[in-house]
């Protein structure tokens, strides 16, 4: 099968080399699953389809593509495909691996132990399948890939399915409000204004206003000159209120990308082994402080500032924190 | 120079360690950037038009950190733009930062448990009051069966 032209016929031999390698080795590992060869591959096929071959596929070397199959969770995956087919044994020993786990988690994020029972039913009766199309029944297991744990896919799957519990039992409801009331989320409160001060205004009104629109579009300005990695940094701290241990469980494997981008911009390796919420805590500094320059610098350039001037600014916009107002015309501004 | 007039309410240690590290024009833009972000986002939300978002399986696969720079790229550009991929991927992250802090191993409660059509056929009673209409093709491994049926008499024994 041509998964896709920009890929040659030699690279496509080779991955199919490495994709029989892994397929024995499951075959040794879980001998009654009764997974077939072409059922596997063809289930690789679309994960390297979905995950490899996206993005620039003309360059891929075979050491990629090697180094990609062999993270593939393939024992895991290999398990997805057999209960998916409906294989006994594989079921319980999903069953016997999995339920325990699925529970707890389940009971982590549900408010009541009828609501983490109804979701533990209803994952296991959609992860079986009751739809059958083309006279195939279809599991939810078939969309599992293989790229990360079956855990942490399976993880996903009660969250969303807590959250469709809650939706049908609450009409209309945003998924903002719904994730409030499922697990920690309902944990988290965001900005706590104190009363506005009691600082003398000083300026009039007009430059007031000036300023605090320079403001507002020189900020806006900073952060979308950032690199993506930075920006969701801090939309992860700021937007989504994420603890900094939060944050530094996501790029706890050395080999994240996401700490990849950060060493490099800082220039420095943060060590092996765990993140610390320190170190969070200077990617999130020296982003503050590129912002804090990016603001300068478009102040002084676009809007011919001069120092003492971006001192005002940043004072008023302070002042105009501690009374809500200073995002109010945000569209209009930016 | 005006006096700092937010904490976080979360984490107000670590956010305070982090201002007196900074100058205060750092914690300044901290705040004012911070206040834009969420002003930034809800006038995002009101202007969402319902595009497409990243499955089950991608964001399972970003949260454990195990992609490569090639595939996390087009994800983290996405989780930017997409408040709704963005708000459950933050939740997926938290509770894998939960589960991390509390792994145990979980003891079975059952030594033998029952065949996945005894367990499906009950749900499904549960579920739709009846299994009539569930499609049980399960491949039934007959001599893996056998291998485990005696275990059973011998316990009996």
């Amino acid at each position: 099968m041509q998964l896709n032209p920009q890929i040659d016929d030699k690279l496509l031999a080779h991955n199919e080399s490495v994709i029989n390698e892994i397929y024995a080795r499951c075959c040794d590992n879980a001998p009654n699953f009764g997974v077939k060869s072409d059922v596997f591959r063809a289930s690789l096929d679309k994960t390297a389809a979905k995950y490899l071959y996206t993005s620039n596929p003309a360059s891929l070397t075979e050491d990629e593509c090697r180094s990609f199959f062999n993270q593939i969770q393939a024992e895991d995956l290999f398990m997805a495909i057999a209960c998916s087919n409906g294989n006994e044994r594989a079921w319980w020993e999903f069953d016997q691996q999995h339920r325990g786990y699925l529970e707890r988690v389940a009971r982590h994020l549900a408010k009541t132990e009828i609501d983490a029972q109804d979701v533990i039913d209803t994952v296991y009766v959609e992860l079986y399948g009751t739809r059958v199309v083309d006279g195939e029944r279809v599991s939810k297991f078939s969309t599992y890939s293989g790229r990360g744990s079956l855990r942490g896919w399976l993880r996903t799957v009660i969250w969303h399915s807590l959250v469709d519990l809650h939706r049908a039992s609450h009409d209309e409801v945003s998924l903002d409000e719904m994730t409030e009331n499922v697990g920690e989320g309902m944990a988290h409160a965001s900005f706590a204004a104190a009363p506005p001060g009691g600082e003398t205004e000083m300026l009039d009104e007009l430059t007031r206003d000036r300023y605090r629109a320079v403001t507002v579009k020189s900020l806006s300005k900073a952060f979308s000159s950032l690199e993506d990695h930075e920006k969701l940094l801090l939309l992860y701290y700021h937007v989504e209120n994420l603890k900094l241990r939060e944050i530094a469980r996501l790029v706890e494997n050395e080999a994240s990308p996401l700490r990849g981008w950060f060493q490099r911009r800082s220039a420095t390796r943060d060590g092996t082994g765990r993140t610390h919420e320190s170190t969070i805590m200077r990617w999130l500094e020296k982003s503050y402080g590129r912002v804090l320059q990016l603001f300068k610098a478009d102040l002084k350039a676009e809007h011919s500032l001069t120092s003492a001037e971006i001192d005002i600014c940043l004072e008023l916009a302070t002042q105009d924190l501690a009374a809500n107002d200073l995002f109010k015309d945000l569209a209009a501004a930016t | 120079m005006l006096p700092l007039c937010y904490v976080f309410q979360s984490e107000a240690n670590s956010e305070m360690s982090m201002t007196e590290e900074m100058n205060p024009q750092e914690t300044q833009i901290q705040s004012l950037l911070g206040r834009y972000l969420e002003a930034r986002e809800t006038q995002k939300r009101a202007s969402a038009d319902g595009g497409s978002h990243l499955d089950h399986d991608l964001l399972s696969a970003f949260v454990e950190g195990n992609l490569s720079e090639r595939e996390t790229s087009p994800i983290v550009s996405h989780l930017v733009d997409c408040s709704f991929c963005r708000h459950v991927s933050a939740e997926l992250i938290r509770l894998d930062a939960a589960f991390a802090e509390n792994e145990f191993a979980v003891p079975h409660t059952s030594n033998e448990p029952a065949r996945i059509s005894e367990v499906l056929s009950g749900l499904f009673s549960k579920i739709f009051g009846t299994s009539d209409g569930a499609v049980f093709a399960h491949q039934v491994d007959d001599e893996n069966d056998e291998q485990e049926e005696p275990a059973e008499e011998d316990k009996e024994e």
